[in-house]
């Protein structure tokens, strides 16, 4: 007992640092990526660790009706998303044992519903149109994710996570339509997971002055951005568990390594597409992922039906 | 000796009394108030005492009081598991609703106090008799019809109001349909002789009385058993706000009534049609004619009924901006998840594959789960709404905002409330949702429908939780409105009283003791109801559907879906605490602020946003824009009397309409 309890106290900080670490240096490819192909110099691969040294000693200015209230959710919204670490196989098995699909989905939900507290909060006209729209992409884009993380629970059988994350999503036995339907769905909605154009909708820099975080500055500012960053290593490794999980079984260093790879590729396909797409609008985004979430309904029936 | 029968009498007797001496308190409120929670807190005490018996211990046999062979009459009380389930909810809410209306009252200036002491508590004696009694026809009529004029006299409480009297008038009269339905099916079902039972003689319309004539009717007239069940579903339907008859009445009852009594008729009077449709569609049928029931047939119904009603509920909760009305129509949503829990269990009771009866005993234990939660976050959201209106006077989401400041302990348990509503892990919410979740998904290889109704819970729990950040944004975060800072300005604010607070702080406690601790429920609830089984509860009760511990959490369906909050806490809590270092790690000064007014000089009601603006698109989409008349107009009908400025309020409207879909 002790033994699975140290383990899986190492494989959460193993997997908690990793995040940590590496999350500053997706950001920066992607900045550079995108940089090189609108023909730009673009900023130096370090620079995104370099933002949140800065940020965490700057002047706190803080705007809003509940302070404390406000800080605690600057805390719970890094925590929250560093927590999903402790729930998916990053290279290493899964850390904690005592959740299952539901409790994923809701603390991933979680992360974002805190951002939108704090943009309430501090209650600026801009702040509170970011967060409208983003309520309105969580609402749509919340299900999507629990129908694609179900139907490998329904072919599968189990909601626990490690049966989840081991491709059952393409079926136990026989090929499952389903599994192929979601895996499309997900990819389609991808960058809105990790809010990057085109779905960006809710920061929209250019249009609504990042929306929720306008008001934020300092070392506040410094973990929503962390947050964000870390979002997006944690959405690819999501992705990854769920409908690329081949290799991670392999002995530690190559499963590992195999991991943060796959996770790279992903963070790069979404770089291309966020540098080479205009943003949505909220109305269309919203009608298209209603569409998608019916398409979904009908997997989940499709996979409880045995294809 | 105080079995939990009598202790149930007796506290009906301690709520009855007292409301029959309670107007030779009129002068005073305070005394009437105290005397009033007095009565309520004792009688609470008995059937707290009486339903944790039976918790622990399994029922006891009915008792019969006030019998008379010559009517045909007998006042037969029985608490078992699930009475007991549905009393410590009942005890609970009315202490928390008691223990709030004595500071509450003193803001109706023109109102005495015996008349809404009097009624609320044969209001509860009502409750408790519901759902204790196992007469369908006599006592069930009396309670029922006790429960409706005290519910109708309440919400009446401010009749110079006509929107009141008009909600009060239509609840009365679906109370009335909802009756008389409900007691054509018991008298389809009713023997036509005196039943003998274990050596006591029963009276014809006992519940005992109906089951034992259950095999005889459905061999002669199975279609009289359908027509009575159909009319139990219609009933007890409309009682607890059931797509399509609930919707009529119940989100004009609920914003209504002082807020002490809307968290009672939320948290626990629509509770009492869960009650009914779960005691007469589970242990009506005696185990022997179990295969002549539909079981399956009727569980499609009634977890189709439950989608729809949910998603509905909470479609329409979205365009709400009157706090009440928001979250009375977010009761008809979760009574949706309730029916939606017992329809699973319903249509996989009859299953002959073990498994599927696993599910079934998941997906009710979710449905009671949910009822509970329900009633306790719901009732503290009604008492923060309360303290919304008695500080702000008014119901309306578009004049508030910024209140965390003026009312910390009504904001943080207004947090604690709608985190539970719209199920954040660690809170109750999630808990029961999580079960009614992983019994909807599990259900795949017996039915394809199931999970599909599943999803969309899952998708309408996402509605809820857009609905209830409006709620708790406009009112307790963003910007403070011209309204609210002329409301709390010195000289005529209204300052939030201990009690108030304590009645608030109570419910959240709960509603967090119980989202760390649901093994305690899911066990207690698998030991009461298995000690009592009966008709076709005997089929589920080979194996607990839910194991677990205080470290390993909750495992349902044999691990296939696991929970474990105290480990969730720790791994979060640590990292929690990190990330506070981490804010403080740089040494960063803090300065407080003024927010960028977007360009402008002044802060102006005008370019506030305000609750109307959330969500424009997808309202739009779901075509559920809320009422715009009612919500205009309820600014004069619930008001206390402030002077309304509509003008303003659609100014400030038009403005945040424009800025979104610029």
């Amino acid at each position: 007992m002790w033994y699975d309890l140290l383990t899986s106290v190492f494989r959460g900080l193993v997997n908690t640092v990793l995040l940590l670490a590496l999350a500053p240096l997706c950001e920066g490819i992607v900045r550079k990526l995108t940089a090189r192909i609108q023909s730009r110099q673009g900023p130096p691969i370090r620079q995104a660790y370099y933002d949140i040294l800065k940020l965490l000693g700057k002047e706190d200015i803080e705007v809003g009706e509940s302070p404390v209230f406000q800080r605690l959710a600057a805390a719970l919204g890094l925590a929250s998303v560093l927590c999903i670490a402790w729930l998916i196989p990053m290279g290493v098995g899964i850390p904690f044992s005592g959740g299952d699909v539901i409790l994923l989905v809701y603390l991933l939900a979680l992360g974002a519903v805190v951002g939108v507290l704090a943009g309430i909060a501090s209650g600026t006209t801009y702040s509170m149109l970011g967060v409208s729209r983003e309520v309105m992409m969580l609402i749509t884009l919340e299900p999507l994710l629990i129908i694609a993380l179900l139907v490998a629970a329904v072919n599968g059988g189990s909601m626990r996570l490690e049966p989840v994350f081991s491709g059952v999503v393409f079926g136990d036995v026989t090929f499952s339509y389903a599994g192929l339907i979601m895996l499309l769905m997900v990819l389609a909605a991808f960058q809105a997971y990790v809010k990057r154009v085109p779905f960006d909708i809710a920061e929209a820099e250019t249009e609504i002055m990042e929306g929720a975080l306008m008001e934020y500055s300092g070392p506040k500012l410094a973990l929503f951005k962390y947050a964000q960053m870390c979002r997006l290593v944690v959405y690819s490794g999501v992705f990854v568990a769920l409908f690329v999980p081949w290799g991670n079984e392999l002995m530690f260093p190559l499963g590992w390594l195999l991991f943060w790879l796959k996770v790279a590729v992903l963070v790069v396909l979404v770089t291309v597409l966020a540098a080479s797409h205009a943003r949505y609008r909220i109305d269309q985004a919203v009608r298209y992922f209603l569409v998608m979430v019916a398409v979904s309904f009908g997997a989940l029936v499709l996979a409880a039906l045995g294809y | 000796m105080l079995n939990p029968e009598n202790a149930v009498m007796w506290a009906m007797l301690v709520c009855i009394v007292t409301a029959v001496i309670m107007p030779l308190f009129n002068r005073s409120k305070r005394v009437s108030g105290w005397l009033a929670f007095a009565a309520a807190a004792i009688s609470a005490c008995l059937v707290f005492v009486a339903a944790v018996y039976v918790l622990m211990n399994g029922g006891g046999e009915p008792i019969s009081f006030l019998k008379s062979r010559a009517l045909g009459f007998a006042l037969r009380l029985h608490v078992d598991g699930l009475s007991a389930v549905f009393l410590l909810l009942t005890a609970f809410v009315s202490i928390c609703s008691a223990f709030y209306s004595i500071e509450y009252l003193g803001h109706y200036e023109r109102h005495g106090p015996a008349r809404y002491y009097s009624w609320l508590l044969l209001f509860i004696a009502a409750l408790y008799g519901i759902v204790s009694t196992t007469d369908t026809m006599y006592f069930f009529f009396i309670f029922w019809q006790l429960m409706t004029v005290a519910g109708f006299a309440l919400m009446r409480y401010e009749n110079e109001k006509r929107a009141n009297r008009r909600a009060a008038a239509k609840f009365f009269w679906m109370m009335q349909l909802a009756c008389f339905v409900t007691m054509v099916g018991a008298f389809l079902l009713a023997p036509s002789g005196i039943v003998v039972e274990q050596g006591e003689e029963l009276m014809r319309f006992d519940f005992v009385s109906l089951q034992s004539n259950m095999p005889a009717l459905f061999s002669e007239s199975p279609g009289v058993i359908t027509a009575a069940f159909v009319l139990f579903l219609i009933g007890f339907g409309i009682k607890m706000g059931m797509w399509p008859l609930g919707g009529i009445w119940l989100p004009d009852a609920h914003p209504a009534a002082p807020s002490p009594v809307s968290a009672l008729l939320s948290g626990v009077m629509i509770k009492t049609g869960v009650y009914g449709v779960m005691r007469y569609f589970l242990w009506l049928v005696p185990a022997e004619s179990l295969s002549d029931f539909h079981s399956g047939a009727w569980g499609l119904v009634i977890a189709l009924i439950g989608t729809v009603t949910l998603l509905l509920g909470t479609a329409k909760a979205l365009g709400q901006e009157q706090t009440k009305r928001l979250l009375a129509y977010h009761s008809i949503g979760q009574i949706g998840y309730i029916l939606l829990g017992f329809g699973i269990c319903l249509s996989l009771v009859s299953n002959p594959a073990a498994g599927a009866r696993q599910v079934a005993l998941l997906g009710l234990f979710a449905a009671l789960f949910h009822t509970i939660n329900h009633g306790v976050f719901k009732s503290l959201l009604f008492l923060n709404a309360g303290s919304l209106l008695y500080v702000t006077d008014t119901q309306d989401l578009n004049k508030m905002g910024g209140l965390m400041r003026y009312m910390p302990v009504s904001g943080v348990t207004a947090l604690v409330g709608a985190c539970s509503i719209s199920g954040i892990p660690l809170f109750n919410g999630f808990a029961s949702k999580w079960g009614l979740y992983s019994a909807g998904f599990q259900a795949a290889p017996w039915s394809a429908y199931l999970p599909l109704c599943a999803a969309v819970a899952v998708f309408t729990s996402a509605l809820t939780l857009a609905s209830f950040v409006k709620f708790f944004g406009a009112s307790f975060m963003s910007r403070a409105g011209r309204h609210v800072i002329e409301s709390v300005s010195e000289g005529s604010r209204k300052v939030l009283d201990w009690k108030m607070k304590v009645a608030q702080v109570l419910p959240a406690l709960v509603c967090v003791l119980l989202g760390i601790f649901p093994v305690v429920v899911f066990s207690r609830f698998h030991y009461a109801l298995g000690r009592d089984a009966q008709g076709m509860l005997l089929s589920l009760t080979d194996g607990a559907p839910v194991e677990g511990g205080l470290w390993r959490g909750v495992e349902a369906l044999g691990a296939k879906a696991v929970f474990a909050p105290i480990g969730l806490l720790v791994v979060l809590g640590a990292l929690v605490l990190f990330c506070c270092w981490l804010l403080r790690a740089g040494g960063a000064q803090r300065r407080p602020a003024s927010p960028w007014l977007c360009g402008y000089a002044w802060d102006a009601e005008d370019f506030r946003y305000n609750a109307h603006g959330y969500y424009g698109e997808l309202k739009a989409l779901f075509k559920c824009k809320g009422n715009t008349r009612l919500n205009r107009e309820s600014d004069d009908m619930y008001a206390l009397g402030s002077e309304t400025d509509t003008a303003a309020r659609g100014r400030a409207g038009v403005v945040a309409e424009k800025t979104e879909t610029d």
